[in-house]
């Protein structure tokens, strides 16, 4: 008799234990209550520095306005490649995250073609070496001296003007981009992204 | 009684014919008009109420195979308003293709017009939305 007794006990237990268990793990979320995602997409107007908002409108505007340049028309699949963009402005702004999210819009639509840049340069020559380093079937190595020169180079700025009046901080960022002939050296095209971002820092 | 007698397969076939036409007809009074897949409204996805900004007009075309959108934004308000917008992009099938364009703020002064473009990711992208929305808005980007 006591043993049935415990045996449904131990059943009772089990069973809640799964109970609860299941419970606990409604939804795949391992969360202390402090943290959630949000989007990534979404306008960012956190402080008045530098941000994602103002990462992603210049992206879009760029890349925009170099694919419908008639000097990247002229030509089927033009081969460009990113120099550098300087950051004149007081932050720490990595210029090198805007020209790959540029780079990406812009190869998405397949009607143009990117070379590696300077910071890949290293990367490629390293690969291209390894494969004709004798470790490789002659037939299935790639061979050296076949890369492509780019048709054109795109480089720029970044700079800002802040100022600040009272509790007023008013911060101005202008994002200027070239594309330039490499052979010519002639800049077929420039256009410049314009930002103005005002915060007010009153307490009342 | 019996279907296959050929008077009543006659009747049988007006009655079948009657039943048809009346859910024909019956079809036709009930399906609603459809919206035109190129007015305005049927472009325009705004999240939650916008009180005084509204989409006035709208121009599409191809542009070096990728399709080029210019929206002209109206504030009939007599202060400034801000608003957010982005494209969404479909192909031919309806499918959205590339929908990771990122919100983008605009200032529309009091009583102004303001164009916002837009260019599609890719050469498949045949159709487009605007999604706006403003911080009148129950949806805030």
């Amino acid at each position: 008799m006591s043993n049935i007794t415990s045996k449904n006990t131990v059943i009772i237990a089990l069973s809640s234990a799964l109970l609860f268990t299941g419970c606990a793990n409604q939804t795949p979320n391992l969360s202390s209550g402090n943290v959630e995602y949000g989007d990534s997409k979404a306008v960012e107007t956190l402080t008045n520095e530098f941000g994602s908002t103002d990462l992603q409108s210049i992206a879009q505007s760029m890349s925009n306005s170099l694919l419908q340049s008639p000097v990247l028309s002229a030509k089927l699949r033009p081969l460009i490649t990113v120099a550098d963009v300087k950051n004149h402005t007081s932050e720490y702004i990595d210029t090198k995250a805007i020209t790959d999210t540029i780079r990406a819009k812009m190869l998405k639509s397949g009607l143009v073609r990117f070379a590696v840049d300077t910071s890949a340069m290293q990367n490629q020559t390293d690969e291209l070496i390894r494969q004709n380093s004798g470790l490789y079937k002659k037939s299935k190595s790639k061979k050296l001296g076949q890369m492509e020169g780019a048709d054109f180079r795109v480089e720029g700025t970044i700079a800002s003007i802040v100022k600040r009046a009272d509790d007023v901080k008013d911060v101005y960022y202008k994002f200027s981009l070239q594309l330039i002939d490499n052979e010519s050296g002639v800049i077929e095209w420039a256009d410049e992204k314009e930002i103005r971002k005002t915060s007010n820092q009153s307490m009342f | 009684m019996k279907l296959t007698h050929p008077k009543y397969k006659k009747n049988h076939t007006n009655f079948v014919l009657l039943a048809s036409l009346l859910l024909t007809l019956n079809a036709c009074s009930t399906i609603p008009t459809a919206q035109n897949p190129n007015s305005i409204p049927a472009k325009v996805e705004q999240l939650g109420e916008m009180s005084y900004l509204h989409v006035s007009n709208i121009a599409a075309q191809k542009r070096k195979q990728l399709l080029f959108v210019q929206a002209e934004i109206s504030n009939s308000d007599s202060d400034n308003q801000q608003l957010f917008y982005r494209f969404k992009w479909l192909d031919a099938n309806g499918f959205v293709i590339d929908n990771d364009e990122a919100w983008q703020p605009l200032l529309v002064y009091a009583g102004q017009k303001q164009t916002i473009n837009g260019l599609a990711p890719t050469p498949q992208a045949t159709d487009f939305r605007i999604l706006v929305s403003s911080p009148d808005n129950t949806g805030n980007p």
